[in-house]
């Protein structure tokens, strides 16, 4: 058994090795040192805007995802529970259908300066420009990833708990001193963590950055690999995004175990704050992400679908939400059914195996999709011409394998963190009565860790749901999904009739959110 | 008066916690509040912290209302210092920035004699997480005796001290709050040594102040059967029909009296024998210098000062 973990193990690592392996292998021979030289600009111009994007992006949803995780942490007010579900609910909106809906809520035709010229038309004329820019898009990605943000420092101020902040109150600090002076200080590594999640997404993003005619790395990779053909370019780009991943992920690492807060979690709290705040700043700073991170953007898709019933194709769209949800249904599926039994076998056999798989998992997660891609085709590549003369381009197993390597990260959290908290003389139990690994498994674990399992899966569902650039380069020839169809629409300036399919996943993303809150809260 | 405390109420769920609490103290005495656990001690310190409100009543400290019915003071400008059970200290902060936090302008030999004092001097670029519970402790009081607030609460301070320096290191604490005037409320359920440093106790039971007096008073006229009992062993003696309680130790040998008592144990505590007996059926014990075997027969005697007389329900409340 422990022998059988440590293969499943080692599989896992190995999908993940590979096409890194590959690409750095490709990258030696195509030698793309040379177009680097050759094309600085192209480095130079997609770099700083891959960078500026970031702080920008990084800079909101510091905004939008702290202050509100503080007064629904620490106060009490009306509507509390709605409104921290609702902070959630962006991650149900891709971020390049966020871009898209922002694109042409903002457009000269679009509601907003509609409004403006309709109604205060003194100041039509300021607001009328381009919006295509990369501060907007800047902000509509921070709008779309605050609740990463949000997440984390959530979780970090409800653990610090009553302690700490009576003990800052009564030291003398008062609410605004005690988040400054106790509250982001003791949340800081999780709330970089989160940072480094917004960052990865940033980096992976191609959707809304071509939508905006941005260029950062991830849309040039896309640009030179299909249009330029200029496999060199593609490649040294993919290397550069991989060694600025992989550099941001070591500081990470490297910050988090430096700066590791070893603190008594206290999770009593008394919302010792609610009679010192009124009611509306609390809310103020709690609906003002919600309207631009949910409300605005699904008011305005949700006005595109009904003005487009007509135009609705029902077989079309049923033909492309199957494929969405069974193709996301299958890959969660795989992702936690690996994890499960590799989890298993490391909590049972003590295999020490978690870490190896949070370093890979991890690794996997921060790839942007498009050098994960270009990766796995190259390897496929590689194989086809030196392995076997089959040719895994273009099939689910590839992109399957794209997803796996990516959302393993995802599911892992829940279901280590759960099977972590089951003391280890249950199990010893169960054996002395009897119970072989089988049996373990199917009547300790499973049942213990049920919900995290469904957290797991639904969390990695929803991800599945909106992927963007991995299924547009590896999806079969004729495959659709919501997700690269709502894409190609909006490329063709035809957002409107994208908006069914926008619902969809914006609708599927929700419920699934909406589960896994309840999970969580109960 | 200088902190005054005058009818507070305080309920949770509609069930009284606080039931018009009454006490006042002088400026640099040290109170003992004492109760069982749960009792709601902690509730009491939050009230006068400012981390709970009062539902009825008033706090007034130096002068200044910090509650009643139109007024709450917020915690921080209270200028109340508060030792925590759990003795928290930021983790992100070592020890001597813990101690100093939020502190404006100190004094660097106050500071240095406070540290000696709780014993901390090598410990000051520690973190919370490499001190030991003890040690947590001592920063704790220290970090509240060198603001010299107002007031001190002091929630089971003592608790986690290691044994071997304890009432050294409460010796010198109480000391240094002595020496600064702050009048303290120190919480406790260990009453082995409230006599020493308490100028008052308080007994709360019930969500109800039970006694509120000098140490000897509360040790030698307790106002109910709780207290009494509270405060140290009782034994009951019957004298001419009526029910009696004694101290141990104000129980003595003599030769000969009307008092046989029948020896059941000899036990040898420390300096002393704890003597357990049958003093006309009833259970009586009693410290001796002298160890006295199984079945023997000795005689005690007593002053009629030193018996204390309750009333009738308190049989009832020691039978069970």
């Amino acid at each position: 058994m422990k022998i059988g973990g440590k293969l499943v193990l080692g599989l896992a690592i190995l999908l993940i090795v590979l096409p890194i392996l590959s690409l750095i292998l490709y990258n030696l021979e195509v030698n793309p040192i040379s177009t680097i030289i050759n094309k600085p600009n192209v480095f130079i111009d997609s770099g700083y805007n891959t960078f500026y994007l970031l702080i920008i992006t990084v800079f909101i949803s510091i905004v939008f995802g702290l202050f509100p995780a503080w007064f629904v942490s620490l106060y009490d007010f009306k509507f509390k529970t709605l409104v921290d579900f609702l902070l959630y609910l962006p991650l149900a909106i891709p971020t390049y259908i966020m871009a898209f809906s922002y694109g042409e809520i903002l457009s000269f035709t679009g509601p907003f300066q509609l409004f403006l010229r309709n109604y205060i038309p003194a100041l039509s004329p300021f607001f009328n420009m381009d919006y295509l820019t990369i501060e907007v898009l800047g902000c509509v990605l921070g709008f779309s990833l605050f609740p990463y943000v949000y997440a984390a420092s959530r979780i970090s101020f409800t653990l610090i708990g009553q302690s700490y902040i009576h003990l800052s109150k009564m030291l003398g600090l008062n609410a605004l001193n005690t988040f400054f002076k106790v509250a982001l200080p003791l949340s800081t590594p999780a709330i970089l963590s989160a940072v480094f999640l917004v960052s990865m997404e940033v980096l992976n993003e191609y959707g809304a950055t071509k939508y905006f005619g941005v260029n950062t790395f991830t849309t040039e990779i896309f640009k030179t690999w299909y249009s330029l053909n200029d496999v060199g370019a593609a490649v040294g780009l993919s290397v550069v995004l991989l060694i600025t991943v992989m550099t941001l992920y070591v500081f990470e690492q490297i910050y988090n175990a430096k700066t590791k807060i070893n603190y008594k979690e206290n999770t009593q709290l008394d919302y010792t704050f609610k009679k010192t705040i009124t009611a509306t700043k609390p809310i103020l700073f709690c609906i003002i992400p919600i309207l631009f991170g949910f409300v605005f953007p699904f008011i305005f898709i949700l006005k595109n679908a009904i003005d487009n019933i007509l135009s609705f194709n029902f077989i079309d769209t049923l033909s492309l939400a199957f494929n969405s949800i069974s193709l996301s249904l299958l890959s969660s599926l795989l992702i936690v059914l690996v994890l499960f039994y590799i989890l298993f076998v490391d909590k049972e056999y003590k295999a020490r195996a978690s870490k190896t798989l949070n370093i890979f998992s991890s690794i996997g997660y921060a790839m942007p999709g498009a050098v994960l891609a270009l990766s796995l085709i190259i390897m496929s590549s590689q194989i086809k011409n030196n392995i076997t003369s089959i040719s895994l381009i273009g099939t689910f197993f590839l992109l399957i394998h794209a997803y796996f390597i990516r959302f393993m990260a995802v599911g892992k959290s829940p279901i280590k963190s759960s099977i972590d908290k089951m003391p280890d003389n249950l199990s010893e139990s169960a054996k002395n009565l009897g119970l072989g690994n089988l049996g373990l498994a199917k009547k300790l674990y499973l049942p213990l860790n049920k919900f995290a399992l469904l957290t797991a899966f639904l969390l990695c569902f929803v991800d599945l749901m909106k992927e963007l650039p991995m299924t547009l380069i590896l999806r079969p020839f004729n495959f659709d999904t919501l997700a690269t169809k709502t894409y190609e629409f909006a490329v063709e300036e035809m957002v409107d009739l994208s908006s069914v399919y926008s619902l969809i996943i914006i609708f599927v993303c929700s419920v699934s959110l909406f589960i896994v809150k309840r999970i969580n809260h109960n | 008066m200088y902190l005054e405390v005058n009818n507070i109420s305080k309920y949770f769920d509609k069930k009284p916690i606080l039931k018009n609490l009454s006490f006042s103290l002088e400026k640099g005495e040290i109170l003992s509040f004492v109760g069982d656990s749960g009792a709601g001690k902690t509730t009491f310190l939050n009230c006068l912290s400012g981390l709970d409100k009062i539902e009825s009543g008033k706090i007034v400290l130096d002068g200044l209302i910090l509650n009643n019915e139109y007024t709450f003071v917020e915690p921080q400008k209270r200028d109340v210092g508060f030792v925590f059970q759990d003795y928290p200290l930021f983790p992100h902060l070592n020890l001597k920035q813990n101690i100093l936090f939020n502190l404006k302008g100190f004094d660097q030999v106050e500071f240095d004699r406070i540290i000696k004092v709780s014993k901390l001097d090598s410990l000051l670029e520690k973190y919370p997480h490499q001190l030991s519970g003890g040690e947590k402790q001592r920063a704790s009081i220290a970090r509240a005796i060198l603001r010299k607030p107002k007031l001190l609460l002091l929630d089971e301070p003592f608790n986690n001290l290691d044994k071997n320096i304890k009432s050294q290191i409460i010796n010198e604490i109480l000391l240094t709050i002595k020496k600064y005037e702050i009048t303290t409320i120190l919480v406790t359920h260990d009453t082995n040594n409230l006599f020493h440093y308490s100028d008052k106790i308080l007994i709360f039971k019930a969500a109800t102040l039970q006694q509120f007096d000098s140490p000897v008073n509360t040790y030698c006229n307790p106002s109910n059967c709780y207290c009494a009992e509270l405060m140290g062993d009782l034994n009951k003696v019957i004298i001419d029909n009526t029910i009696y309680y004694l101290r141990p130790e104000n129980v003595r040998l003599v030769k000969k009296s009307k008092y046989p008592v029948v020896i059941n144990a000899s036990v040898f505590n420390k300096s002393l024998y704890k003597i357990n007996g049958k003093l006309f059926d009833e259970d009586l014990m009693f410290n001796s210098s002298q160890h006295f075997d199984k079945g023997e027969t000795v005689y005690i005697d007593f002053n009629r000062k030193d018996l204390i007389n309750f009333k009738k329900e308190c049989e009832g409340y020691f039978e069970n």
